[in-house]
């Protein structure tokens, strides 16, 4: 269960009791990567719990309490603990200021706020534009035969008929139906896909299913590990990570390999990139997307790195406060030289 | 921005939102269908729409509301109704005062009719007839009444003066006969059996609170206390009466007259009645 977020920092206190009582004597938080390595390896012996803190590697709670926000708003910014996936127990380390315009949209019925419908017209968006509609049926011309008048115009009793391959016929032609290959492609407007992902963002914060990490480092590569720490952490049965590279730990890309609902993405990327190995400790994504409006619905979890936060708040705040940016189009250069 | 947080805070008790549970603004989406065909474009025949709509009041065929007839439905079924034609108590006093009715027997339909004032045509459907309360104040008469419909009023003035009264239903058959012995005994033909009441009237019939014959005579005798003490006045003991024989005389359910009973043939020319003999017609006779 979570704790409240509160702006002071003093009230850290309340969520870090333990941590505050021992502030000075310093204590390990974090084993050291090599422990746990050796630990998942099976060279080291120890268990995990029994890792003896160690002086030589400390680090000072709470780590973040606050960030520098770029195109700081009138509105008091929201809040997020900051987690990390190293360890399932005294998990939480620090609190992060999000972004009121990005994760806090006024919800209501207008342009440029909160709308369900704009995150429905995204996932219409993202399902129609790749879509290719190959059916096709055969007209009156493209049917066999049909070249000979089936009976004399007059004096048969019967209804005149010039072809048995008309429309009207059982076996005739089919007219104005689907026609080959067909292209659903079309773009939203840039601005609906902006406002998509900030209403995104901003549902999945509202619900409780946004979550802040400090990186996706992982302990092991064990998927049962970090089912254990999903089931620990009370984040349901998928999650999405993301990154803001698009490679990562190693640990982490074997074990979301195992489990089909985790799923690790970066923030965006240029190209298809292919599953292969960079490092010893990293794996590139073969994913082909980068974070978008489809699979943070999809997912019941969204899970962000720092690094991941500040680049979504970057480029998204680009678009929505950024008048060079906003403006591009009536720039000069858009608009050509005057003659 | 309280507001924002409000709004929000609503958000995240609703369920979550995902793939499912999305929708487009509520209007029309899409491509209208294709009208084809020779009639299928925009322009109608005839004027406009409008035009062709029904005139005001028009009700699809039926006949509309400012020309239909009112129904009133008093008169409904009045032939099968059953009549009871009305004898007030004033009447029956009259009667007695003038000698018209011995008071020392008990007082049936055959007696009332034998007087010639009352009139009783089973052809319009009067089952018997009806005692009204009118002169009770002035009845004194001491009778044992049989009548088929009555009001608490008129049992009060009968059981106040010392008499007693029973409700008893007849069905037309039975009626018939009872209006005029003579001319059915001229038939020949067999006393009928009384029906028992139809389903309408045997709820009175077998309420103590009316005297029904059906009733069972403990209640009937509760029931006349009751009575008494309600519109204050003192009940007479019938036991210590005189005429206690004939006040307590009741005919059987089925039975229309003293003395005869069902299935038998009254033959007025020698004097003699006939009694069935068969086993099946005793059987289908008996009460």
């Amino acid at each position: 269960m979570r704790l409240p977020l509160f702006n002071s920092t003093s009230l850290i206190r309340l969520a870090f009791p333990k941590q505050c009582l021992q502030y000075g004597k310093p204590r390990l938080w974090f084993s050291t990567s090599t422990q746990l390595r050796q630990h998942a390896e099976g060279t080291d012996e120890t268990s995990i719990t029994d890792i003896e803190p160690q002086q030589t590697e400390q680090r000072n709670l709470p780590l973040v309490t606050s960030r520098k926000l770029q195109f700081p708003s009138k509105v008091a910014p929201k809040q997020a603990w900051l987690e990390t996936l190293e360890q399932t127990e005294d998990d939480i380390i620090g609190i992060v200021d999000l972004h009121p315009e990005i994760f806090g949209l006024f919800p209501r019925k207008c342009v440029a706020y909160f709308r369900i419908d704009v995150l429905w017209w995204n996932v219409f968006w993202q399902r129609e534009y790749r879509r290719v509609d190959y059916r096709q049926v055969k007209t009156r011309a493209e049917m066999p035969g049909g070249g000979r008048k089936p009976w004399q115009q007059k004096r048969t009793g019967r209804a005149r008929h010039g072809s048995i391959r008309s429309p009207l016929w059982v076996k005739g032609g089919k007219s104005f139906g689907p026609r080959g290959p067909k292209s659903h492609f079309f773009m939203l407007p840039d601005n609906l896909r902006v406002l998509g992902l900030r209403t995104g963002l901003t549902v999945k914060y509202a619900q409780n299913n946004l979550h802040i990490v400090e990186n996706l480092h992982l302990p092991s590569d064990d998927p049962t590990y970090l089912m254990n720490l999903v089931e620990s952490k009370d984040w349901g049965l998928s999650v999405l990570f993301v990154d803001d590279t698009d490679y990562i730990d190693k640990n982490m890309a074997i074990a979301t390999n195992e489990v089909k609902q985790y799923n690790v993405m970066p923030v965006y990327v240029w190209k298809p990139m292919k599953l292969f190995r960079i490092d010893e400790s990293f794996l590139r994504l073969s994913s082909a997307a980068g974070l978008n409006v489809y699979s943070m619905l999809k997912h019941e979890t969204l899970v962000l790195t720092l690094d991941a936060l500040e680049k979504i708040e970057e480029r998204l705040l680009q678009h929505v406060c950024n008048v060079d940016y906003r403006d591009k189009h009536f720039s000069l250069k858009a608009v050509g030289p005057r003659v | 921005m309280a507001s924002v947080e409000k709004a929000l805070s609503l958000l995240k008790n609703l369920p979550r939102v995902n793939l499912g549970n999305l929708k487009p603004l509520p209007g029309r989406r899409g491509k209208k269908p294709d009208r084809r065909g020779q009639h299928g474009g925009k322009n109608r025949g005839f004027g406009d729409g409008a035009n062709n709509l029904p005139r005001m009041g028009f009700e699809g065929g039926n006949v509309p509301f400012y020309r239909r007839m009112p129904v009133e439905p008093y008169y409904k079924d009045h032939a099968f109704r059953k009549q009871y034609p009305p004898l007030s108590l004033l009447q029956l006093q009259r009667l007695v005062d003038l000698g018209r009715i011995d008071t020392t027997e008990p007082i049936d339909l055959t007696t009332l009719c034998n007087t010639k004032v009352i009139t009783v045509n089973p052809h319009l459907k009067h089952y018997g007839i009806n005692l009204t309360d009118e002169g009770a104040d002035i009845f004194e008469a001491k009778v044992n009444i049989e009548i088929q419909w009555t009001n608490e009023i008129a049992i009060a003035a009968i059981e106040k003066s010392g008499g007693t009264i029973t409700t008893k239903f007849y069905d037309l058959q039975c009626i018939d006969a009872m209006v005029n012995p003579l001319l059915f005994f001229n038939r020949g033909i067999p006393i009928p059996r009384c029906k028992l009441p139809s389903m309408d009237v045997i709820e009175y019939y077998s309420d103590a609170k009316n005297r029904g014959y059906l009733a069972d005579p403990e209640l009937i005798r509760q029931a006349r206390i009751e009575l008494a003490q309600k519109m204050g006045y003192n009940l007479a003991d019938p036991s210590q009466d005189p005429l206690y024989e004939m006040l307590t005389k009741r005919k059987d359910p089925r039975q229309i007259w003293f003395g005869l009973s069902p299935g038998w043939v009254v033959n007025l020319k020698h004097k003699t009645v006939l009694k069935p003999n068969d086993p099946e017609l005793i059987e289908y006779y008996q009460s």
